[in-house]
């Protein structure tokens, strides 16, 4: 008896053992385990939403901010009385007093409320919180405030209910702008009362990093002013332009017409909102893209533009075909320098073929041309170029004038940036740095990244004088602008749909940079079918960049120079006048000053005082100068 | 405790049959609809109001009584079947069908393991426990076939998470009190389970509110304290000479080891859930008041140890 009494008690003590084995399984190897399963029983989690990192422009300001938007939630196991909860905070919110019932009434640990529940005016917000009902909570929310409403809306884009990044940088950034979701936990027992002993956590959202964009405000203010005025004169399908800094790639204003508020996107065609124009849109550049051809040509010491001379009889033949030159008569004899100022097509097409095809689609490659820039926007078009085998003479004379092949705006900025800056092919960015909103410490700057070089400095040199000489004598002539020395070059394309050109309806561009020594900005601006007027680039697309340029220059602290390329004038062109100095001058001798100009006399005295305009400055003949006497 | 250490342990040996038929009665009782009180769908509780108590907990120390005095009558019998093992095993099985019908599976089995553990002990041959176990399994087998709830039972003890919200809640739950507790647990009185999450928390749970509260340290003390007591039991039935008092203090402190051990499995995780409370530390009259009586009879015997 005692034997078989023994071997019970071993085997209860075998079954002991393996008791204490199995708790401390569960204690020691599972209990983590079990442990965030049992919180998240007892937890009720209040989201708190973390603040959206700000966007800013290049100086600091800001483009777009958070507002203070509460988003109420409801835990059903706390409502005592769902029916009279629902009715009461249904009056305050606006909402339907049944949907509120049925989120009070849903088997749910909480529920967030959509539509009218979410992101609440201040006002509304108290008002919830003064019907102090049991399981109603108010949690900390934000949304967008998009400061410039419809200006700039390609570039930064929107955000959707969830604060998500839907468009734009906010899409393109989401992650790094949202930061991460944080909560107030709290615990609850089985009937949703407070837990007794258990503190409420409070987990602090993780704000989104601030964004700095390589946008200036100032100079953006001036792109859409312009634009504005553009879109008001010639009613045009759309209207886009971008400004960059040719020596990095930053862009520093972008805009794309017809515009959308950030704010309200919904109420838009999807088509504006998605395409960003100066990234999307593909079309034949026309005569812009003679720069390429031009740049290629000289790289490869092709044509020498002041000694050689070439005649444009109005058309060139090139196996077989008749490619003819925009001026029916053509330019007839004329130099190099004289076929870029008059964007000769024959001449061009010279250029084209002493290149030849393999050598000029080369160029038109290294040009970035065919591929994506690589900007930090979505919806980036890659252009329609041929390929290499397709590509034959006719193929490579039409392209060496700028048809014939697709490109994009941004393309064709970051092109020519690398023609004039030198020959280094930048890839463009708009997110210039990164800064941390706690600590205020920038974390990551972006640094200008360098394609490849295309072509050498002396070429660019060339290239600078060339466009120049555009502005100065030829067809680019609207957009020059008096002692900044701008140079560029206008673009005539006609739009192409369903494989023909329509009639009348061109994309007049103008691509233009400033100061020609010393590029510090590139400024292209197409309009797509003006209205009412010639639709050629000269006479739309450049005044628009001229007066781009023209206050766009001051803020880029570019100063007034000298020794521009003297504007040749034509007849419609208003005869200009240098004005004298007149400061230190008698009354007497001022009327003999009075050849030019129309003085107007203020104050008493004897001597000129101070003058405006001041000496120098050019103003149309027989135009007033007021003088101050002392 | 005190009373029944008191009484020399031999009394019971006189009245264990008076204490066996008052057990049938009441288990009897107990089914008639009108007096018997269903609780968590078990007919298994008699008296009025919240003056009730189970009458199987009284067959479970009603039925050692019997079984030691019986098999100490028999000891030179007990290898014989018809002379030896038939009344006793025909009253195990009364006794065990009895409480099975209310239906109380967790008492059923203390009681029928403690039975066995005493048969074995006095000496039964090995033969008969084989054939036993082949009819366990059938028979529970052909228990849970008869009663689904059991087989959701079993299915929740294999895998807990299949159905959260069913027959898998009460372990889940269990297992959300012990888990966190960790090794030194949230300290005394601060278990979060107990609000409402676990059922049971004073009675069949209340286990794992200790492990949750105390830790593993804690956990680990309460089984080494169940296996003194079932220790020094085992060393006070091996001590005494007279072969009712071995059999009766070994049968009674082998219904509370298995006891605790069906109760601390089912909070582990380790078996299925039946309701079986914890010898000494479940809350509840009827249970407390039966263990500390067996606690004092065993007592009582130890006076008697050589």
């Amino acid at each position: 008896m005692r034997v078989r009494m023994f071997w019970i008690l071993v085997l209860s003590f075998v079954a002991f053992s393996a008791l204490i084995v199995r708790t401390g399984y569960i204690q020691l190897v599972n209990g983590g385990e079990l442990t965030d399963k049992a919180e998240e029983l007892w937890g009720r989690s209040i989201p708190a939403e973390p603040e959206r990192g700000l966007i800013l422009d290049r100086k600091g300001d800001i483009l777009v901010g958070n507002k203070n938007a509460p988003t109420v939630y409801v835990i059903p196991a706390q409502i005592d009385d769902p029916k009279q909860a629902a009715e009461k905070l249904a009056a305050v919110l606006g909402e339907k007093e049944s949907v509120l019932y049925e989120r009070m009434t849903k088997r749910s640990s909480i529920e967030r409320l959509s539509s009218k529940g979410r992101h609440l005016s201040a006002e509304t917000a108290r008002a919830v919180t003064d019907l102090q009902l049991k399981g109603v909570w108010v949690g900390e929310d934000s949304i967008r405030n998009y400061v410039l409403k419809d200006r700039l809306a390609h570039i930064i884009g929107f955000t959707g209910a969830d604060n998500q990044g839907l468009a734009g940088i906010e899409a393109y950034y989401d992650k790094k702008l949202s930061g991460t979701l944080g909560s107030i936990q709290m615990y609850t027992d089985a009937k949703g009362n407070q837990m007794p002993g258990l503190a409420n956590d409070y987990e602090a959202p993780v704000n989104g990093m601030d964004l700095q964009l390589t946008i200036d405000a100032d100079i953006q203010a001036v792109m859409e002013r312009e634009l504005d005025q553009a879109e008001k004169t010639y009613k045009p399908d759309a209207a886009m332009s971008i400004a960059m800094d040719p020596n990095t790639g930053a862009i520093l204003a972008m805009s794309s017409r017809p515009s959308y508020d950030p704010a309200r996107f919904n109420e838009y065609d999807p088509d504006i909102y998605n395409r960003n124009l100066p990234v999307w849109s593909t079309f034949e550049p026309g005569s812009t893209f003679k720069i390429i051809t031009l740049a290629a040509a000289l790289e490869e010491k092709e044509v020498d533009l002041d000694q050689e001379h070439f005649f444009d009889p109005g058309h060139v033949e090139v196996n077989g075909t008749r490619l003819r030159c925009w001026k029916r008569e053509g330019h007839g004899h004329q130099t190099f320098l004289e076929v870029v100022e008059n964007s000769c097509n024959p001449g061009f097409v010279e250029l084209g073929s002493r290149l030849g095809e393999k050598k000029l689609f080369t160029y038109i490659r290294k040009f970035g041309f065919g591929e994506k820039t690589g900007i930090d926007l979505y919806g980036e078009g890659s252009g329609i170029l041929f390929t290499e085998q397709s590509a034959g003479p006719v193929e490579a004379a039409t392209a060496a004038f700028g048809q014939g092949v697709a490109v994009t705006p941004i393309q064709q900025v970051a092109a020519v940036s690398a023609a004039v800056n030198g020959g280094i092919l930048y890839e463009p960015f708009v997110a210039k740095s990164w800064t941390n909103p706690v600590t205020g410490k920038t974390e990551a700057v972006h640094k200008p990244k360098k394609v490849r070089q295309v072509i050498s400095e002396e070429t660019s040199k060339e290239v600078r004088r060339a466009l120049e000489s555009v502005v100065a004598k030829g067809t680019g002539r609207n957009a020059f602008v008096d002692g900044y020395r701008v140079g560029g070059k206008t673009g005539t394309a006609q739009k192409a749909k369903d494989g023909r050109y329509l009639e009348n309806n061109h994309i007049v561009s103008f691509i233009g940079t400033a100061p020609a020594n010393d590029p510090k900005v590139v400024i292209y601006t197409a309009i797509d079918n003006p209205k009412g007027t010639v639709q050629f680039g000269g006479t739309v697309a450049a005044p628009i960049v001229g007066k781009m340029m023209e206050d766009i220059l001051p803020l880029l602290h570019v100063p007034k120079q000298m020794n521009q390329i003297e504007k040749e004038k034509t007849w419609n062109d208003p005869d200009l006048v240098s004005v004298p100095n007149l400061i230190g001058l008698s009354k007497e001798k001022l009327k003999e000053q009075l050849i030019n100009i129309d003085i107007v006399i203020e104050g008493t005295g004897n001597t000129v005082a101070s003058q405006s305009p001041k000496q120098g400055v050019k103003v149309e003949r027989g135009s007033k100068v007021r003088v101050f006497l002392k | 405790m005190i009373i029944c250490s008191r009484f020399d342990y031999r009394v019971w040996k006189q009245y264990s049959r008076q204490a066996l038929i008052l057990a049938f009665v009441l288990l009897i009782a107990v089914l008639i609809p009108g007096v018997g009180m269903i609780r968590n769908g078990s007919q298994s509780w008699i008296g009025v109001g919240s003056l009730s108590f189970q009458p199987s907990e009284w067959m479970k120390m009603a039925l050692v009584f019997y079984l030691a005095a019986a098999l100490s009558e028999r000891k030179k019998t007990i290898h014989l079947f018809w002379k030896g093992l038939f009344l006793p095993i025909v009253v195990i099985g009364a006794a065990f069908g009895l409480i099975m019908l209310q239906p109380d599976l967790g008492t059923a089995a203390v009681m029928g393991g403690t039975a066995l553990i005493l048969l074995f002990s006095a000496g039964a041959p090995i033969h008969f426990f084989v054939t036993i176990g082949a009819s366990a399994i059938t028979g529970l087998v052909l228990l849970i076939l008869s009663a689904p709830y059991r087989m959701k039972r079993i299915t929740a003890y294999l895998d807990p998470w299949s159905d959260p919200l069913g027959s898998g809640f009460q372990i889940i739950q269990s297992l959300y009190a012990v888990g966190p507790g960790g090794l030194f647990g949230h300290g005394y009185g601060e278990s979060r389970q107990k609000y409402y999450y676990l059922p049971e928390p004073q009675t069949d749970f209340i286990f794992a509110i200790w492990s949750e509260e105390t830790g593993f340290i804690g956990a680990v003390w309460i089984i080494l304290l169940f296996f003194l007591l079932i220790w020094r039991g085992v060393y006070i039935a091996m001590r005494l000479d007279d072969p009712f008092g071995m059999l009766l203090v070994f049968g009674l402190t082998g219904m509370i080891c298995l006891q605790s051990f069906i109760n601390l499995g089912v909070v582990t995780g380790l078996l299925p859930v039946t309701g079986v409370t914890l010898p000494f530390l479940s809350y509840g009259g009827s249970s407390l008041t039966m263990t500390l009586a067996l606690a004092g009879i065993v007592l009582s015997a130890s006076r008697h140890m050589r």
